[in-house]
């Protein structure tokens, strides 16, 4: 019951970040990653900031990191990743599926 | 133009294929232009409210992708697996109530019943994925000009064309089977594609709690893995990917993932053993 509270009122506060997560930086042109890769470390929750400075909307996209999300050109937000076991997982624009994913390497 | 096609096909089967669904049943009942009626409503708001919720992902973007706007898409994907849920059990019932009661009667109250629902599930379907649509389709249609544009715009039309194609084509199988085997495989992916919106929320919802200053527990049950079966079936690309959208497989599943699944499947089943018990 304390626990259910605590969440509760964790949702509607909208709890900010306290421990500072590790961060990766990954910009989407029209399509294109930079990085193409990112290299994080395995078993460890983190955050990826995404930058848009395409100029179309991107859609940032990878079931296995259990991500989707639309960004109009110019924004800048984060995703969350839970901790990954090694190995290699990858992401796609879904705006620009004819070119190449860009991928996570977890080790 | 093949890239605008294909993502308009695949924004948009989905919305269709509930549509259809709807529709064929529809037009079955006694009531069906008044069912017909909410039917379309919803298809028509749905793609007001595509527009509008485009715009604030166009307009409003920062708000939009973070918290607040997660949290409202994670809210209109739970509302909607409910409401594929609530649309077949409706079904269930209504087919049991027509054996026992006089055909006005039931129909009048199927009307008063079930047309709201039909009504919210035909919007969210479309207002969902049309939304993602409608800005894909803003964004690229502002930066193309001349040839380009005509060609990227005649493949969004052509998208939604295959679309309709690809439901008449599923729909027509009803010619080769009877109709309630026609609606036992509609009820069936319904219920199929329900599961795979409650995925989708869980991991929208995840994303969120993950982000916050939370007990280890929670990162615990909903961010690690239990299991990974990528090696077998990858949910990135081909077969699993599709059943990743359609049914919500997913090859390296949270305990929650993994737990709300379960409990989505054991109280469907049980409540389609109990309304056949009724019928």
């Amino acid at each position: 019951m304390r626990r259910a509270l605590l969440l509760g009122s964790l949702l509607l506060s909208g709890a900010a970040l306290a421990a500072p997560l590790p961060t990766y930086e990954l910009t989407l042109q029209d399509g294109h990653f930079i990085p193409p890769q990112l290299t994080v470390k395995a078993g460890e929750r983190f955050k990826i900031v995404l930058h848009n400075l395409g100029q179309g909307p991107a859609e940032f996209e990878s079931t296995p990191l259990r991500v989707e999300k639309v960004l109009s050109p110019g924004v800048t937000t984060f995703v969350v990743i839970h901790p990954l076991t090694p190995g290699l997982y990858p992401f796609f624009d879904e705006f620009n599926p004819q070119l190449p994913e860009g991928s996570i390497l977890a080790q | 133009m093949n890239q605008s096609m294909f993502i308009v096909w695949r924004e948009s089967v989905e919305a269709l294929l509930v549509i259809g669904i709807l529709q064929v049943w529809i037009s079955r009942q006694t009531a069906h232009s008044r069912l017909g009626r909410f039917l379309w409503a919803g298809v028509v708001l749905g793609l007001f409210c595509s527009a509008g919720l485009a715009g604030l992902m166009l307009w409003a973007g920062e708000a939009m992708t973070g918290p607040q706007g997660e949290w409202l898409q994670a809210a209109l994907t739970l509302l909607a697996s409910g409401l594929m849920v609530q649309m077949v059990f409706w079904m269930h019932r209504h087919a049991a109530t027509l054996k026992n009661t006089l055909v006005r009667e039931a129909d009048e109250r199927l009307a008063r019943q079930g047309g709201w629902g039909v009504l919210l599930l035909a919007l969210l379907a479309v207002s969902r994925e049309g939304s993602e649509t409608v800005v894909f389709l803003y964004g690229a249609g502002a930066r193309l000009q001349g040839p380009a544009l005509s060609l990227f715009a005649i493949g969004g039309v052509l998208g939604l064309v295959l679309a309709w194609l690809t439901v008449l084509l599923l729909r027509s199988t009803r010619r080769f089977i009877s109709w309630s085997l026609f609606f036992a495989f509609s009820e069936a992916l319904l219920l199929l594609l329900g599961g795979a919106l409650l995925v989708a929320a869980v991991d929208r919802i995840s994303g969120q709690l993950l982000a916050m200053d939370m007990p280890e527990w929670v990162y615990s049950s909903f961010g690690e893995s239990r299991w990974n079966s990528s090696a077998l079936l990858s949910d990135s690309h081909g077969l699993g990917a599709l059943l990743a959208d359609f049914v919500g497989y997913r090859a390296a599943p949270s305990l929650v993932t993994v737990l709300v699944l379960l409990g989505y499947w054991l109280w469907v089943g049980n409540g389609l053993r109990r309304s056949r018990h009724t019928a």
